[in-house]
């Protein structure tokens, strides 16, 4: 068995492959040289999914068997010209379902039941009462998390900066906003629920109730599906950040703070991962290996993965195109023999 | 109908697995990048934005024209032309 880290780029993917020691790597690539890599998923069958975009020519969806041969799906997510939105790009794909869900930007979520062939917007969300009320965040109107409850495929979660994040209990039909106990950012003059900027989400793999999120304002849990949010934060120098990631062996959580929502860099030139072992009780900074004096990188909010192997790899990928791994569950790290271009989206597969 | 050449960048024509040259019979501009799309639907979401219009930031030549100094799209076509696909750049 073998691990793959499919690295995306501001300029194409790049293949990582190493043993389960994940002490050595072997680097390919570029795929799709040029093109922005923004999101990257598997489906229960073994195709991969990578979503491109461009400046110039737009964003698609491709799908591959092995990597190697490509085919761009020709019904991909778009919005209906009445809508008079542009799809700018796919920021996440949730494959975890037969249904396939894919969030975008501008906001809005699409779903496939034909295996990614065939995409249709969710009406329920993308139409939603406040939708008018909706603006974006300084990465843009984008549904960027996707959360599916694997006991009821009726619950669906979606995050969506600056809005905030919404539930769906029957399928996608109709969405409630699970904003309660977030602070707000963008100050709505009617609909004074949203305005929440939510940067990450993962849910408990054994309880979709339980989920974690990374807002703009802090790191937030939630016990009971999203009613409620409290925060946890007790042992971070800072709550601001963007990717989150879970164990789903451990359940142990990371996150990579920075320096405020002025200045998005790691504090005091220090990158560091934080690691939570107990549910978000209690966060310790994990330094080992991992740059701590003039390290003025950031990760984006899709830029860091766990493989679940035991102990737990974890992949960073950064915005000054270093990619940093630990193979022991974040006790220790090295850094690939790499720089890449600006690093988008990290996310990590087993293969045969 | 006059058969021409559209050209296309790199980036775009490893979509579509074929060569950057790609012959086309079409009586006019519009046509053949309508047949263009017909014949590699992959093209359409890269070159035509939500309103049907090409992207703000793709160059469309006929020839040695920039199509957006004409006033229609549907301007003829004579055999042995060439519709050149570019990306609008301009310096660094």
């Amino acid at each position: 068995m073998g691990v793959l880290v499919i690295v995306g780029t501001d300029k194409g993917a790049f293949l990582l492959r190493s043993d389960t020691a994940r002490a050595h790597w072997k680097i390919q690539g570029p795929l799709f040289k040029g093109w922005k890599v923004t999101t990257v998923a598997r489906d229960a069958s073994g195709r991969y999914f990578v979503a491109t975009a461009s400046d110039v020519y737009g964003q698609a969806l491709h799908v591959s068997e092995d990597l190697d041969n490509w085919r761009q799906i020709e019904n991909g997510p778009a919005w209906a010209k009445d809508t008079e939105r542009k799809l700018n790009q796919i920021w996440t794909l949730n494959l975890q379902t037969s249904r396939f869900y894919a969030g975008v930007d501008e906001a809005g979520l699409f779903a496939s039941e034909d295996g990614g062939e065939s995409w249709s917007p969710i009406e329920g969300l993308n139409e939603h009462p406040t939708r008018d009320s909706w603006y974006p965040g300084a990465g843009g109107l984008c549904a960027h998390a996707v959360l599916t409850d694997p006991k009821n495929s009726k619950r669906i979660w979606c995050g969506i900066s600056a809005v905030g994040v919404f539930r769906s209990d029957d399928g996608g039909l109709t969405w409630e906003i699970k904003n309660q106990g977030i602070p707000m950012v963008i100050e709505d003059k009617q609909h004074k629920e949203i305005g929440r900027c939510v940067h990450g989400l993962v849910a408990d793999p054994n309880d979709a109730d339980t989920i974690y999120r990374q807002e703009h304002t802090g790191m937030f849990r939630t016990r009971d599906g999203g009613d409620t949010w409290q925060r946890i934060e007790n042992g971070l120098d800072s709550s601001f950040g963007f990717p989150i990631a879970i164990d789903r062996t451990s359940k142990t959580l990371y996150i990579i703070p920075l320096e405020s929502d002025e200045y998005r860099i790691p504090i005091d030139g220090r990158f560091r991962v934080y690691r939570s072992a107990n549910g978000g009780d209690t966060w310790d900074p994990l330094t080992n290996g991992l740059p701590q004096e003039n390290a003025y990188m950031g990760v984006l909010r899709d830029a860091l993965a766990v493989d679940h192997l035991d102990p737990c790899g974890v992949y960073v990928g950064t915005t000054a195109g270093t990619v940093h791994v630990s193979n022991d569950a974040g006790d220790s790290w090295t850094q690939v023999s790499c720089i890449l271009p600006r690093i988008l989206s990290v996310s990590v597969y087993m293969q045969e | 109908m006059p058969q021409v050449t559209v050209q296309l960048p790199s980036i775009l024509g490893r979509i579509i697995d074929e060569s950057r040259a790609i012959p086309i019979e079409a009586d006019s501009l519009g046509g053949a990048l309508r047949a263009l799309v017909d014949r590699h639907p992959a093209l359409g979401v890269h070159l035509f934005d939500e309103t049907g219009n090409l992207r703000q930031h793709v160059l469309c030549f006929h020839n040695q024209t920039n199509t957006r100094w004409l006033h229609s799209i549907e301007a003829p076509l004579a055999k042995g032309d060439t519709i050149t696909i570019l990306q609008a750049v301009s310096g660094g």
